[in-house]
């Protein structure tokens, strides 16, 4: 519908919400800037493709080539073995990653807590949280491998020893900063342990422990490329990678990329509104 | 009434993370009775927050004990309830949940609508129930804090501590809350102990205000009693005729603590130099007309040339700060009125008697009575008139302000009020106030009038707040003034520089006495150093074309120099004395004949004098006599005393000033 001259006397809230083309050119501000930052990389992207520069794919050749095109509108297949469509392969990464990053959590708040309330056990074993904190994933899959002998086990604890490090460390700082007011709150009011550890230091340490849970989620996510990439014959996003590169499938490997960094988005999204929900008021 | 808490020889010391202790406080003693309001106050850092801490249970002493009802404090506990000053609600907890959670936490046995019936009623107590709902961070400061207070109510402490619980609000919000607070402990009999900066605040809400001293080691530095009766308002408190000494003596308090301070972050050494002992002074004065000499010294360099190379002049607000500062060695010497060595050296100042030695009299004459507008608006012109106004208001309290009990206004108005028919301690109260306080006492008829030197009679004068009645001229023309003083041990162990400082100020004072240099001199005095008010304020004479009112009288004649004006007279001071004796300031001493050798430096005056080439002014003055007529015969202080129509029951006893002692630095 055309806007009537009439409308201009409406408050001009009442017609961006009516007309939808008046909002999205009242807010390019806000949508216009990254896609023309996409666009651009795109665009390079496939110009240095075209022009020969790079050897990797252009990204409509995604599109144009069977087998990823296959992979793209076909995420549910199944064919058995490893041939699995992108959707079956991100779940089974997936379930790895709850696995080892729920131990990561549950074990990491515990200890976080503890180290936090002591500052004796602190001073033991900081530096030896910040020492193992330093070390890479890559670098934890072969011990995983060879204290646990078994593909999946071993993933799964590459990703717990992955995503454990920020959540320990965030929660003892959490505990660690609980504000002395509050501290002294319960000691004028003679609370008993558990009561200060459900009414005072829980609630307080929570936008911490949830910092860590965040940082981790990502940590966790990216190091189940590095479990999965050397550990053959597992379904997983992070070997379909692999396969592909040895099978020289550049088209898939760069769909995967693709794939992986839009659910590590997705993720991160997702713990920002668990928190925003769970330790609203703060 | 009994003592809720007693608090005995406490101490308290902090490891420092350097190694060694910090004491922070020693040996702390008080009692709090049931239903009683203290208030701690300090400046920062004196411990008072500790104190609180202690006394909550929060932090242990590690000298002394805290008893709360005869047991000692070892942990914190609901029935010391704290009120923090950062309010410490938990964020994430409702206002009523706040509430709840000391509620629930403390009163276990009763049940669910027993305890929310408490949190209502106090929830109603503090005007929240309308926010129950909301978050702490949803509120302002002011409503948080209420929660807070009635978060430590709601559990029914035995002693309720705040922290400046008002520290962090906005004027208005902590004056409704204060109100609030006042209402509630009235209503609840409460016991409370308050830690504050604020000074009106303390004086507002407690019955004692303990002032503590600064650390390391801070001790009680006094305790003052507030008369105020209760319920009290905030108007009816501020025009409570305590309210401003209150006031004033706990300002007087901390700014003395904060110029000890100063005092000991410089570094003091003696500095030896020109054949002097000290070259580096610190003297005080007080920002009057008088202080003259003391500013043109410094200024045209008398000082220094005299070898005294670095001088300071340390502004006191009033004379209670000089005598401080002599006592605890914190000035070299200072001028003061006429009437204060033999005070000191009497033991006038409520400690041990300290030798005081006077070698120059700074200044004569500069003094009036001045009496409130309003006093002259019903017809009040002359003592007579005043005499039968007072009998006529005899209901109303009659204040006159004075500078200082040995003061020469002090002696000179009550002489005057006496030979007048007016009992100068039944008919009228005679209160102290520092100089700068008069003008704002008597612009707001808390005071009748007050005797003072210049600016301040002029200054009320030119203003139309007062009227001139009466002026020194006319009581005993030629009085002493403003003396130098100074310690006897400082002045034994300083002999050159005493004679030197002596020296410095004679020669001011003849600078001072020329005519031709007042008006220089007023501009001088109006420096935000000394004086700090417009130069035409200040004057060292009447002047033709001055108003009507007050030409009559006296004009300030200052006397600064001339013959026998600046030696130190034996028998002025002994005058001095039988007035201090009269008004039963001090007993008589029996020794006076030994306490006027020691306090008048006629040997150090002489040789300042001489040295000058000034010997015409050592001349003795004649006799004294008052505007009375009456005779004072110096062989006869005793008879003299006892001769006056009027004086108090004073007594007469040896003072024991000891042999004269030089500093044991």
């Amino acid at each position: 519908m055309v806007t009537s001259p009439n409308d201009g006397l409406s408050s001009p809230r009442k017609t961006s919400a009516i007309n939808p083309l008046t909002w999205l050119l009242r807010n390019q501000g806000n949508w216009l800037p990254p896609l023309l930052g996409i666009g651009g990389f795109l665009l390079i992207w496939q110009l240095t493709s075209a022009f020969g520069v790079t050897r990797l794919p252009s990204p409509s050749s995604l599109f144009t080539e069977e087998r990823t095109r296959i992979l793209i509108f076909y995420p549910f297949f199944d064919r058995g073995g490893l041939d699995k469509g992108l959707f079956w392969q991100t779940f089974a990464s997936l379930g790895r990653v709850a696995q080892g990053y729920t131990i990561a959590a549950l074990v990491g708040i515990a200890v976080g807590i503890t180290v936090g309330l002591k500052p004796t056990l602190n001073r033991a074993f900081d530096p030896l949280f910040q020492f193992l904190r330093m070390v890479a994933p890559l670098a934890w899959v072969p011990i995983a491998l060879v204290v646990f002998q078994k593909n999946q086990p071993a993933a799964i604890f590459v990703i717990f020893i992955t995503a454990v490090w920020p959540i320990l460390i965030n929660t003892a700082e959490g505990v660690r900063q609980i504000p002395q007011d509050y501290r002294n709150v319960a000691l004028v009011l003679q609370m008993s342990k558990g009561r200060f550890f459900s009414k005072v230091l829980i609630p307080s340490a929570l936008p911490y422990i949830f910092t860590g849970l965040r940082i981790s989620i990502g940590l966790a996510w990216l190091a189940i490329i590095a479990a999965e990439i050397v550990m053959p014959g597992t379904v997983g996003i992070g070997f379909f990678i692999w396969d592909a590169y040895q099978q020289n499938y550049v088209g898939e490997i760069v769909l995967g990329v693709i794939w992986i960094g839009a659910i590590g988005l997705i993720l991160d999204r997702l713990m920002v509104w668990l928190q925003t929900r769970i330790a609203a008021g703060q | 009434m009994t003592a809720l808490v007693d608090v005995q020889n406490v101490e308290k010391n902090f490891p420092l993370s350097g190694g060694g202790n910090y004491l922070a406080l020693k040996g702390i003693d008080l009692e709090i009775r049931k239903g009683e309001f203290i208030s701690l106050i300090g400046h920062s850092g004196c411990g008072k927050s500790t104190l609180l801490n202690m006394i909550a249970g929060l932090d242990l002493p590690t000298g002394g004990t805290v008893l709360l009802e005869g047991e000692a404090v070892k942990r914190p506990g609901p029935d010391k309830m704290v009120v923090f000053q950062n309010y410490s609600l938990l964020p994430w907890l409702t206002v009523r949940q706040n509430i709840a959670l000391a509620v629930d936490e403390v009163m276990p046995d009763l049940d669910r609508s027993e305890r929310d019936s408490v949190i209502e009623e106090h929830l109603e107590m503090v005007g929240l129930t309308p926010a129950a709902s909301k978050l702490p961070a949803q509120l302002s400061g002011g409503m948080r804090q209420r929660v807070s207070i009635a978060r430590a109510l709601a559990i029914k402490p035995k002693l309720l501590l705040l922290d400046e619980p008002f520290g962090a609000l906005d004027a208005l919000t902590r004056g409704n809350l204060q109100e609030k607070l006042m209402q509630i402990c009235n209503e609840h009999e409460l016991t409370a102990v308050m830690v504050t900066h604020d000074v009106d605040e303390a004086v507002l809400l407690s019955d004692r205000i303990v002032m503590l001293t600064n650390g390391p080691g801070s001790k009680i530095g006094g305790i003052l009693e507030v008369d105020i009766p209760r319920p009290r308002a905030r108007l009816t408190v501020v025009h409570h005729p305590s309210y401003y000494s209150l006031r004033s003596e706990i300002i007087y308090f901390l700014n003395r603590q904060k110029r000890v301070k100063q005092w000991q972050a410089r570094p003091h050494k003696v500095l030896p130099r020109h054949g002097l002992e000290k070259v580096n002074l610190d003297l005080g004065f007080i920002p009057l007309a008088a202080c003259a000499p003391m500013a043109v010294a410094e200024a045209k360099g008398f000082f220094a040339k005299h070898g005294l190379d670095d001088v300071q002049l340390v502004r006191e607000t009033s004379w209670r700060g000089v005598v401080d500062g002599l006592v605890d060695n914190t000035l070299d010497a200072a001028m003061m009125p006429s009437g204060m060595p033999t005070w000191m050296t009497a033991g006038g100042h409520g400690g041990p008697p300290l030798p005081i030695v006077s070698a120059l009299t700074i200044s004569r004459n500069g003094n009036e009575v001045t009496l409130a507008k309003r006093l002259a608006e019903q017809g009040v012109s002359t003592v007579e008139d005043y005499r039968a106004w007072l009998g006529s208001h005899e209901r109303e309290p009659h204040r006159i302000g004075i500078v200082h009990p040995a003061s020469m206004h002090n002696l000179l108005l009550r002489y005057w009020l006496a030979a007048n028919g007016i009992d100068p301690d039944k008919d009228v109260h005679l209160q102290t106030l520092p100089p700068a306080q008069m003008l704002a006492d008597l612009k707001d008829g808390s005071i009748d009038g007050y005797c003072i030197g210049e600016p301040w009679n002029f200054r009320a004068a030119s203003s139309g707040h007062g009227v001139p009645i009466v002026g020194d001229l006319e009581i005993w023309s030629g009085h002493p003034g403003k003396v130098l003083g100074a310690r006897e041990d400082w002045a034994l162990a300083y002999p050159n520089t005493h004679i030197a400082l002596t020296k410095a100020l004679l020669e001011a004072c003849r600078y001072c006495a020329d005519p031709a240099h007042w008006q220089e001199m007023g501009e001088l005095l109006s420096d935000r150093r000394y004086l700090g008010i417009k130069a035409d304020l200040i004057r060292f004479s009447g002047q033709p074309g001055d108003s009507n009112a007050f030409a009559p009288h006296g004009e300030p004649h200052h006397l600064f120099f001339g013959a026998g004006l600046n030696r130190p007279s034996r028998s002025e001071h002994l005058w001095i004395l039988t007035q201090l004796a009269r008004w039963a300031e001090i007993p008589f001493p029996r020794n006076y004949v030994e306490i006027l050798e020691r306090v008048c430096s006629v040997g150090v005056f002489s040789t300042a004098a001489r040295e000058l080439g000034l010997e015409d002014v050592s001349y003795q003055r004649s006799g004294i006599e008052l505007f009375d007529g009456r005779p004072f015969n110096p062989e006869d202080p005793i008879g003299y005393l006892n001769e006056v129509s009027l004086h108090r029951d004073f007594s007469i006893a040896e003072i024991p000033i000891g042999q004269p002692r030089t500093i044991s630095a």
